[in-house]
């Protein structure tokens, strides 16, 4: 009879695990040292606060009226990290709609040529504002993300120092800037 | 209890009997799999389209096989989201945790979601490297090819007080690295991944030199072959990897004609990846002992079960209900053990045996180009017009395979 309970039990916890196996999917299990959603809101909306409060760029304004400001995608200095080409808009697009919502009179905002104009031709319902060849921008927002990654047998790390700029072109001096930084770790697992 | 648990086993042999058998899905993937062999990229495409979006344990596979279809129809932005979604999952540590690894070592391995062997990881980012270098996206593919050594690289004893990160076999990548840096404007990191790349494999010093690649404007990217299968042992719990280098003979190798005459590049032959050699390194491999513990143990219970039936069939007064039921169990659970002890043998097949890196230094303009391959039959491309920019330059993807001869993206 014990043998019986044994093999009842033995076949209930099989059972159990091949349900169990079943419930997580490949995107949704797991963890991942990546800049992901939460770091663009904490980053943009931190960014944004900074740039808003910067003296510099205040008395810019007060002396030169809206800063006319070209946004730049993020440059990717990330060690064995891809930033593809939506996100790498995304960092700094973000900022610039938080600012626009915020402080709508003190900056034009001016797409940089290469996203103007992939954007114009995928017909998106998108307002992209004036055209770059109309409008001579002032001022650039940049961003630069750089990292330390390193992978072992056991983990992998990554630390990032994520730094935005806000350049006057005309005498190319840096009127603002702002950095994030975080560390992600992630535990390799059985079959990692 | 007894006709319970009988129906326990036949229900869990049925189950796994069934789950022995081919789905849909991966008919249709192997369907796909011949589309792409037989040169019929668009096909294979949309076979795999919809089991690609499905996020189940071959989401990564099915996202890297449709990677491959469109890098070589040529469609960059489908085979970099495609590849980009194998990348995620990849990079994305402990997906495999609580049930899905206890179940693939006691029941089934296929139950994991499939990530590949390392090299099948490590050619997940050098595509996605490849296809940035032909939108001139070096700082990408400096990153996508950095990962890649990450899948491939060796470790100490990461107990030890003395970890030390060893050199990547993956010579390949830190040749494509050192033309990023280059690129970039960091020489000195160029010339230090050239120079691993030579430590790696000595026989790639003239091509992995700082000036030949600064004057070359046009890299072709040629794979040839075919990758390394999974094969099994005589009852499927041991997996290696087939053909080796010296079964399948010599790489067929490229001859580059420009305008109708040859061009001599030093240090193109050997390639500077052979996957069937890198296949053969199965370092990486952890749960192999396992499915042999529990292949064993499933022979030994199924001897014994016949043994103990024997013997209590010998006896005077014959065998009893009792003897009969722990038998028939010592052998069902050693035929359960058989069965679940079988490998998983799901693969990447459109990977490429090698592929070589031929860097050119064209004028700007219009010009012919042109592929032979002397030691291989049916391996011939033509191309009328290449365009090479006035400024900076082109990637030029290649897929070389007999039956396909249009397996190719043009530098955009």
């Amino acid at each position: 009879m014990r043998l019986h309970l044994f093999i009842f039990s033995f076949l209930l916890l099989l059972a159990g695990l091949l349900s169990a196996g079943g419930c997580a999917t490949a995107v949704s299990a797991g963890q991942n040292t990546a800049l992901d959603g939460t770091d663009l809101v904490k980053m943009t909306d931190d960014m944004s606060a900074k740039i808003m409060a910067s003296p510099a760029v205040q008395r810019q304004y007060a002396e030169h009226g809206p800063l006319k400001v070209v946004v730049m995608a993020v440059e990717n200095q990330m060690r064995a990290e891809i930033l593809p080409r939506g996100p790498a808009e995304a960092f700094t697009a973000r900022l610039r709609n938080l600012l626009s919502k915020h402080t709508p009179t003190q900056f034009t905002w001016i797409m940089n040529r290469d996203a103007f104009y992939r954007l114009r031709n995928s017909e998106l319902p998108v307002d992209l504002g004036p055209s770059p060849d109309a409008i001579n921008p002032t001022h650039a927002l940049t961003a630069r993300f750089s990292s330390l990654a390193s992978e072992d047998a056991t983990h992998r790390d990554s630390y990032y120092l994520c730094v935005y700029e806000l350049t006057n072109l005309t005498d190319r001096t840096i009127l603002w800037t702002g950095s994030y930084e975080v560390k992600k770790t992630a535990v390799k697992g059985m079959f990692d | 209890m007894t006709r319970l648990l009988s129906s326990a086993i036949a229900a869990l042999l049925l189950l796994l009997v069934a789950g022995g058998c081919v789905s849909e899905q991966e008919r249709q993937a192997s369907a796909a799999v011949a589309d792409y062999f037989s040169g019929n990229l668009a096909a294979a495409a949309a076979r795999l389209q919809p089991l690609a979006q499905n996020t189940d344990s071959n989401f990564v596979l099915n996202n890297a096989r449709l990677g491959s279809c469109y890098l070589a129809m040529g469609k960059l932005d489908e085979a970099e989201a495609a590849f980009l979604k194998a990348y995620e999952v990849i990079n994305s540590l402990g997906v495999n945790n609580g049930g899905r690894s206890l179940g693939a070592v006691l029941v089934d391995e296929k139950i994991k979601i499939w990530k590949g062997e390392p090299f099948e990881r490590a050619m997940v980012n050098f595509y996605l490297g490849v296809i940035y270098a032909m939108r001139q996206d070096y700082a990408n593919c400096r990153a996508a090819m950095e990962n890649a050594l990450f899948k491939l690289q060796e470790y100490q004893d990461a107990k030890s007080d003395q970890f030390k990160e060893r050199d990547s076999d993956f010579a390949i990548a830190y040749l494509m690295l050192g033309r990023c840096f280059q690129r970039l404007g960091r020489d000195d990191l160029a010339q230090a991944n050239f120079d691993a790349a030579v430590r790696v494999l000595p026989s790639l010093a003239p091509l992995a030199d700082l000036r030949l690649q600064a004057q070359s404007n046009v890299l072709l990217v040629v794979e040839v072959g075919y990758g390394p299968h999974k094969v099994t042992d005589f009852d499927g719990s041991i997996v290696g990897f087939a053909p080796t280098p010296p079964q399948q003979g010599p790489v067929p190798w490229p001859m580059t004609y420009v305008d109708g005459r040859w061009a001599a590049i030093p240090g193109i032959h050997p390639p500077p990846l052979d996957l069937l050699a890198l296949a053969q390194e199965r370092r990486w491999q952890s749960i192999d002992t396992i499915r042999a513990v529990k292949s064993a143990v499933g022979t030994g219970l199924i001897y014994g079960g016949a043994i103990y039936g024997a013997a209590a069939a010998n006896r005077r007064n014959g065998m009893s209900s009792q003897d009969a039921l722990v038998s028939a169990a010592m052998i069902g659970t050693g035929l359960l053990l058989k069965a679940v002890s079988q490998a998983d043998v799901r693969q990447w097949e459109m990977l490429p045996r090698s592929i070589y890196l031929i860097p050119l230094h064209l004028a700007p303009g219009t010009h012919q180009l042109s592929l032979r391959f002397p030691n291989a039959r049916g391996l011939d491309y033509t191309w009328n017009q290449l365009s090479v920019p006035e400024h900076g330059d082109v990637t030029f993807y290649l897929r070389a395979h007999p039956a396909a001869p249009n397996m190719a993206a043009m530098p955009r």
